[in-house]
């Protein structure tokens, strides 16, 4: 068919970093972080979500968090707060 | 012109083998001194000094000269010269020619004499009685020995004869010397594409291209596209999102050759490229956002004519390489050191053709007005290209208008309709005015500021009608209604409800530029992304070469 070729690779030749999902938390326990991701009424059904949990869990702390735009990934600062504070975390898109 | 290492000069090492697989080496020099003589079979000069060589090897070498003879040729022909002249040295071969270039000379037969630490004392191409004169007096007293006569009076020989062309000098061996010699300082991975496998088809198997098929990105083309900037290939341009990658030239260039570009393109898709990995454009959002839009490059200043980038007839269409494979570069940049794909990061609902490539030049010959880059902030004969996250193009269709008056109002109530009538400041469009439409406008001295107050003008509408209704329960959000425009419960007063409000929330949101053929009363808009300095910005950068 042709000469074996050898090309130039393309890519930025990073392995693709695998990530797990963290382990599920059986119960909710401590402190619950909800954060916004700031697109249009997610905090209409994340305002719900925080009603029924403070309803049905009433020894969970929640703490409700807010990206600055949903244009943009996360800041660090917001991931390093949600790693610190939070034992688990709900986010939600919204339109 | 000759590179052969003069006298003093350190003569580079090398180490090859005879055609019996014997190796030859040449580092620093056993013995006295070493003379090398290079020559091909088909070179009467060389049949002429080979002779003479042996005659010096006999007479010099259990003084503790070596010598050795360095042949162009294939193994029976080199066999064929070592019988014809009963050469007792050895003969190595340099089938690759590459310890041939590595001495610079042009012609052979090439000598060279060399003493212990590879200093040359002696060199010369050709034949020539004074340099072989001069060559073996230097042996000799090198070897502190006595100096063979050569050549002498009535020897027969010629005063001189020129040698015959060095093999490394034949256009396809330098050729492919130049690439091996380039291709050691590339540093990405090698790919090795199997004999029986197609290229196109590997490489789309690897997920490496765009839908279509991409050019294999060997060394050869690499060093070639590379040779259209200055800067060095290891240099890194930019992060390029959504991994954040480091884009170094070479990456950059080996995606250009993939995209089928020239290499003057090389430095249009390198500006292109830094532009669109700045923070203000936000590659990432506009990649992954769900919405339509893409990098639209625009490129401004002398590099249009000189590259050829197509600004007028059918600016947006095909059959313009420039266009075509800048626009195609840079996605394939973001799909391939960025790692942003289709069904990854980049989750587009419906995307638009535009994603394949999207570039075109700006006609600033029949503009009336200051070309787009000179707006903001570059001198007119900077080259630059604005990038701009676009929907694709759409038409102002207007055969009709007389005055810049009516042509401005037409403009304005098409880009109305950007992503949705009852939406205003949504951000950026980028309005392209045909050369047919300015002619309106320079007929009636219409500036950019005027067009732009125009279309404010017409698209003004009261809050009122652009909030949601049950007629249309799309519309604008309460949260992107200017303040004043709102009382202390957060709903719209109602003074605010009567205030008209433009499409767009400043005047500079409408980036104004000419392009297209010189036949038909037809602009065109490209919408924006939304949000504005939240979402994506247009950001003009120089083309450095």
């Amino acid at each position: 068919m042709h000469e074996p070729l050898v090309i130039l690779d393309p890519t930025d030749e990073r392995a693709a970093i695998g990530r797990r999902l963290a382990p599920r938390p059986g119960t909710l326990t401590g402190t619950l972080g909800i954060v916004d991701i700031a697109k249009p009424r997610g905090d209409v059904f994340l305002d719900e979500i925080e009603r029924l949990i403070r309803e049905r869990l009433p020894a969970l702390e929640v703490l409700r968090l807010r990206k600055p735009t949903y244009t943009k990934p996360s800041p660090p600062d917001l991931r390093d707060e949600v790693a610190a504070r939070c034992q688990a975390v709900i986010q939600a898109l919204a339109d | 012109m000759s590179d052969l290492p003069a006298p003093g000069a350190l003569a580079p090492t090398f180490s090859l083998t005879t055609r019996d697989g014997a190796p030859v080496t040449f580092e620093d020099a056993v013995g006295d001194a070493t003379l090398l003589v290079f020559f091909k079979h088909d070179c009467d000069t060389c049949h002429l000094t080979l002779p003479l060589v042996q005659r010096l090897h006999v007479a010099l070498s259990p003084s503790g000269l070596r010598v050795v003879g360095v042949a162009q040729d294939a193994p029976d022909d080199a066999a064929d010269v070592i019988s014809r002249h009963d050469l007792t040295f050895p003969v190595a071969l340099d089938a690759e020619f590459a310890v041939s270039a590595d001495y610079g000379f042009d012609a052979v037969p090439a000598l060279v004499l060399a003493g212990p630490d590879r200093r040359v004392l002696a060199s010369f191409e050709g034949f020539t009685r004074p340099d072989v004169l001069n060559l073996t007096t230097l042996a000799a007293v090198a070897c502190d020995a006595q100096a063979p006569r050569l050549v002498h009076d009535g020897d027969g020989l010629p005063e001189h004869r020129p040698g015959c062309g060095s093999k490394a000098h034949d256009p396809d061996v330098a050729r492919r010397l130049a690439v091996r010699r380039g291709a050691a300082t590339l540093g990405a991975r090698r790919v090795h594409i199997p004999a029986d496998d197609d290229p196109f088809e590997f490489m789309a198997a690897q997920g490496l291209d765009d839908g279509l098929p991409v050019v294999p990105p060997t060394e050869a083309r690499v060093l070639r596209m590379l040779a259209g900037v200055s800067r060095p290939a290891s240099d890194i341009v930019a992060q390029v999102p959504p991994n954040l990658a480091p884009a170094t030239v070479e990456k950059i260039a080996i995606n250009a050759v993939m995209a089928g570009c020239l290499p003057e393109y090389l430095p249009v898709v390198i500006a292109a490229t830094e532009a669109a990995c700045t923070d203000q454009f936000n590659l990432h959002g506009v990649l992954a956002t769900t919405y339509f839009v893409t990098p639209v490059i625009v490129v401004n200043g002398p590099i249009r004519q000189e590259i050829g980038i197509n600004c007028g007839n059918n600016a947006f269409g095909q059959g313009y390489r420039a266009n075509a494979t800048i626009g195609r570069a840079l996605q394939l940049v973001v799909r391939n050191i960025g790692g942003g794909k289709p069904g990854g990061v980049d989750m587009s609902t419906l995307g638009q053709p535009g994603k394949f490539t999207c570039c075109l030049g700006e006609l600033e010959e029949a503009s009336c007005w200051e070309p787009l880059h000179v707006e903001r902030g570059f001198d007119a004969g900077t080259s630059t290209v604005t990038v701009f996250a676009g929907e694709a193009p759409r038409a102002i269709r207007d055969q009709l208008s007389r005055t810049s008056r009516s042509l401005g109002a037409s403009m304005g109530m098409c880009l109305k309709t950007m992503a949705h009538p009852k939406l205003h400041h949504v951000g950026e469009a980028l309005l392209v005015v045909s050369p047919e439409h300015v002619r309106t406008f320079r007929r009636d001295g219409f500036t950019k500021a005027d067009l732009r107050a125009r279309i404010q003008e017409v698209t003004a509408q009261p809050l009122r009608e652009l909030l949601p209704d049950e007629e249309c329960q799309k519309g604008m959000a309460l949260r992107a209604v200017p303040k004043t425009l709102l009382g202390p419960d957060g709903q719209p007063t109602e003074t605010g409800l009567d205030t008209r409000l433009s499409k767009f929330q400043h005047d500079s949101d409408i980036l104004v530029m000419v392009a297209g053929g010189t036949a038909g009363k037809f602009s065109a808009f490209l919408g924006g992304w939304a949000n504005g300095a939240s979402g994506s910005m247009a950001v003009t950068r120089e083309i450095h070469r």
